[in-house]
């Protein structure tokens, strides 16, 4: 009897979904919607697999938080006490929307400002016109209904919050959440997209940053795509998607003769040097001629370009070794017990001009880095004559101290000796 | 009799240059109790230099803390770079500050030996109760003076330490929050501390000690040097005179601290650490300077709660009977003060100073080792 009326709800949830959608004008959930949950009463006692979990689920939706009931969706009359009329689609029941229909559904109140300032003003509502610039939305007017939609992100039956770290849309969910369908390699090979974004974003400095370091703001999949508009960042437009966060690279390159380069030869700006999901730690060594340089990819060898780029990273080299070597010099001294934390705190602006000079490279143009490199030396270096002046100190200091420790024995030699003679007197 | 008194209706004639000088300062007094002064001599005499090497580097701390006190200055705000410009830019600062420091931690073991060898000695029996007494209190204002020196560089271990120990009167039922307040000039370690800690350290320990210091010098002087009663049951023991013999074998042991002292601020100049942040969470493993570090484990160790009474708060009583005690020594052990032999007293004795080796020992111990 209870598989009879589980087999009876799912089928009718199925067959009645079109119909009721073709039938009528997607309706508005009641602004007071009604106060009994006759459809969870029921779905829950069914204890169906099919239609008992959404019930569940549903009591932590935020949704049902907000006063929704399922028939805020589904339609039908909840008030009813029977299937037939609680599904009747007199009643305006319209059962499981299809993946065509749940943008719009979903944009009956995502998409109405008006009715959103009920129930969170400061959401936008602009999801539903992105949606429909995204690749999926495209795809899906198209008729394909294999693409994301509203609930593939964000779940059913059991929405929760974006801000709600067990939302799949959290920040730290984001890209296992695209993963399982851009992971999926028979459904993204049909689209003819790779399988392997998710491989590679969790190789990449921003992957770390979430994930390890946990800073939400290092970007996701959505921060470079787009959430709800989400498409593949244009050739042209990829300095952009890059430049919201990295706004001095972004500008420098615009700056560079790169910029007008990659475009005539229809390069993606950043992405040709730092791969676009695999984004590793750069180094200095992407402007060698080695295995990780990257300019060795256009510049050939003796070309000015293959010069300046050799240029830049002898100077990038010369710092960093400077650098380093005044700090290896502070930190012996330090560990000998000479004060050095003033010359330490010198010493990080050298830091700072090679971090400059780094960034400057995005000049492409040798004069640059060698400006920014310039002011880090004499700082290195200074820093370097200071840990130089501590160790002769430190000499200093020691062969005083065994000149102090001589005259020092020579006076308890001289004490000892008037003590024996004192003894020797007191003796006779 | 001074010159200058009429005798036989002839004035004397009036004294002049340093006969002057030593005139008025009534030196031949002086000069004559001095010669007169003798230590005795017997198989625990050396432990009598003890009490010369306490002094002398009582001396050497305020002789360093003054030539300090010209360059550093006692708030939050310029404490630390105070200290590091005299670490760094100073001629000779990192050696006065690095003796000044090492200084405190060996003047501070010379006080702790020197009372050890005078309870074990029983110097503190009649009549030299109150040269003990004088000597206990000098011993609480020595570490008075360690507590306080610890944050006047205003550095990440001062400024935690500090913290902690200011914690702990505040157990004390009924006065111990105000006296916490007190102590931090405000419900929290700050500036304010700071500038409190450095008065007491160079004006208000300094004018305590001095007057005791000198009740402590005057008793020595006017008791005489103590012969422990083994001896002076075994025979009377032959004497050498303070001046010049005694003197000048104290000079031997004073000459090795000054070389002691310039050795380790050589080799091992004291560390400055980095600037207290108050808003920072404390670094693992704060803990106080090690004379400290025995009632530090033990208040580790103490349960929350003993028969409803907050531990901590009995593990202050404790300690604070245990210097009443020592205090009271004297005046608790009379079979030493009848010339009878207190072996309970020595067990005693032993027995605490052992549990204070074995606490400081658990207490440097690395962290995960010694919890309870």
């Amino acid at each position: 009897m209870r598989a009879a009326l589980a087999a009876a709800l799912a089928g009718s949830l199925l067959s009645l979904s079109a119909a009721a959608i073709a039938a009528s004008p997607t309706p508005r959930p009641a602004p007071n919607p009604p106060t009994s949950i006759g459809c969870v009463d029921c779905h829950l006692a069914l204890d169906d697999p099919t239609v008992s979990p959404p019930a569940k689920a549903f009591a932590d939706d935020v949704h049902a938080r907000a006063g929704f009931t399922c028939a805020s969706c589904h339609g039908g009359d909840p008030r009813a006490e029977d299937q037939e009329a609680a599904h009747d689609p007199k009643k305006g029941f319209r059962g499981k929307p299809s993946p065509r229909d749940i943008p719009t559904l979903c944009g009956t109140c995502h998409a109405d400002a008006a009715a959103m300032k009920h129930f969170n003003p400061s959401l936008r509502v602009d999801q539903l016109s992105e949606y429909r610039t995204s690749g999926h939305g495209k795809k899906l007017l198209m008729g394909d209904e294999t693409v994301a939609t509203c609930v593939s992100c964000h779940g059913m039956h059991g929405i929760l919050p974006v801000k709600d770290s067990r939302s799949p849309v959290y920040p730290t969910r984001i890209a296992q959440t695209c993963n399982r369908c851009h992971g999926d390699a028979k459904l993204m090979s049909a689209h003819g997209i790779p399988s392997d974004v998710y491989a590679k974003y969790s190789q990449s400095v921003h992957h770390e940053a979430l994930m390890k370091k946990g800073d939400l703001s290092a970007p996701t999949c959505n921060s470079c795509h787009g959430n709800h508009g989400a498409a593949p960042p244009q050739v042209g437009s990829v300095a952009n998607v890059c430049g919201t966060c990295h706004s001095v690279f972004a500008e420098e390159f615009k700056a560079s003769p790169h910029w007008e380069a990659f475009a005539e030869m229809g390069l993606p700006g950043c992405v040709t040097c730092h791969e676009n999901h695999q984004i590793v730690h750069p180094t200095d060594a992407f402007l060698s001629t080695g295995k990780e340089g990257k300019c060795g990819d256009c510049h050939e060898a003796s070309t000015q370009g293959a010069r300046a780029a050799a240029a830049m990273f002898a100077d990038l080299r010369r710092l960093q070794e400077e650098t380093d070597g005044a700090k290896a010099a502070l930190r012996r001294e330090s560990e000998a017990g000479m004060e050095v934390s003033r010359a330490q705190f010198d010493l990080a602006r050298a830091d700072e001009a090679l971090t400059k000079a780094r960034a400057d490279v995005h000049f492409f143009q040798p004069y640059a880095v060698q400006q920014a490199v310039a002011g880090g030396l004499t700082i290195a270096r200074t820093a370097k004559a200071q840990a130089v002046r501590l160790h002769r100190e430190r000499e200093f200091r020691r062969k005083g101290l065994f000149v102090s420790l001589a005259l020092i024995l020579a006076a308890i030699t001289a004490l000892a000796l008037k003590i024996r003679d004192l003894d020797r007197g007191a003796a006779k | 009799m001074s010159s200058g008194a009429p005798e036989d209706g002839v004035p004397a004639p009036r004294p002049t240059g340093l006969a002057w000088v030593r005139d008025r300062l009534g030196w031949d007094g002086l000069a004559h109790l001095i010669a007169k002064k003798e230590v005795p001599i017997h198989r625990y005499t050396v432990y009598y230099y003890l009490g010369g090497m306490a002094l002398f580097l009582f001396l050497v701390q305020v002789a360093t803390g003054i030539l300090l006190l010209l360059y550093y200055r006692p708030s939050a705000a310029e404490a630390f770079e105070s200290v590091q410009y005299v670490m760094a830019e100073v001629p000779f600062g990192w050696l006065i500050r690095s003796i000044h420091s090492w200084g405190a931690n060996l003047f501070v073991g010379a006080v702790v030996l020197h009372l050890i060898s005078v309870y074990f000695l029983k110097a503190y029996r009649a009549p030299r109760e109150m040269t003990w007494i004088s000597g206990a209190i000098l011993l609480f204002l020595t570490l008075g003076f360690g507590f306080s020196g610890y944050l006047l560089p205003w550095n990440t271990l001062s400024y935690f330490a500090t913290k902690v120990g200011t914690d702990v009167p505040a157990q004390i039922p009924g006065i111990g929050p105000l006296l916490s307040q007190i102590l931090r000039g405000g419900s929290d370690v700050t500036g304010a501390t700071l500038s409190r800690f450095y008065g007491i350290h160079v004006a208000i320990l300094p004018a305590i000690t001095t007057l005791v210091l000198g009740i402590h010098l005057v008793l020595v002087q006017q008791k005489g040097m103590s012969v422990p009663p083994s001896i002076e049951r075994e025979r009377r023991p032959r004497t050498m005179r303070f001046v010049p013999d005694f003197l000048l074998r104290d000079m031997v042991g004073w000459l090795t601290a000054v070389a002691l002292l310039a050795a380790l601020a050589a080799f091992f100049p004291w560390e400055l650490g980095h600037k207290a942040d108050p808003f920072a969470p404390a670094p693992a493993g704060i803990r106080p300077e090690w004379y400290f570090l025995s009632m530090f484990q033990a208040l580790k160790y103490l349960p929350a709660e003993i028969a409803g009474v907050p531990g901590e708060m009995l593990g202050i009583f404790f300690f604070g009977a245990l210097a009443a005690v020592l205090v009271a020594v004297p005046l608790l052990d009379r079979g030493a003060s009848a010339g009878r032999s207190s072996p309970w007293w020595n067990r005693l004795a032993g027995v605490a100073i052992l549990g204070a080796i074995v606490l400081t020992i658990l207490a440097l111990l690395p962290p995960g080792k010694t919890s309870p």
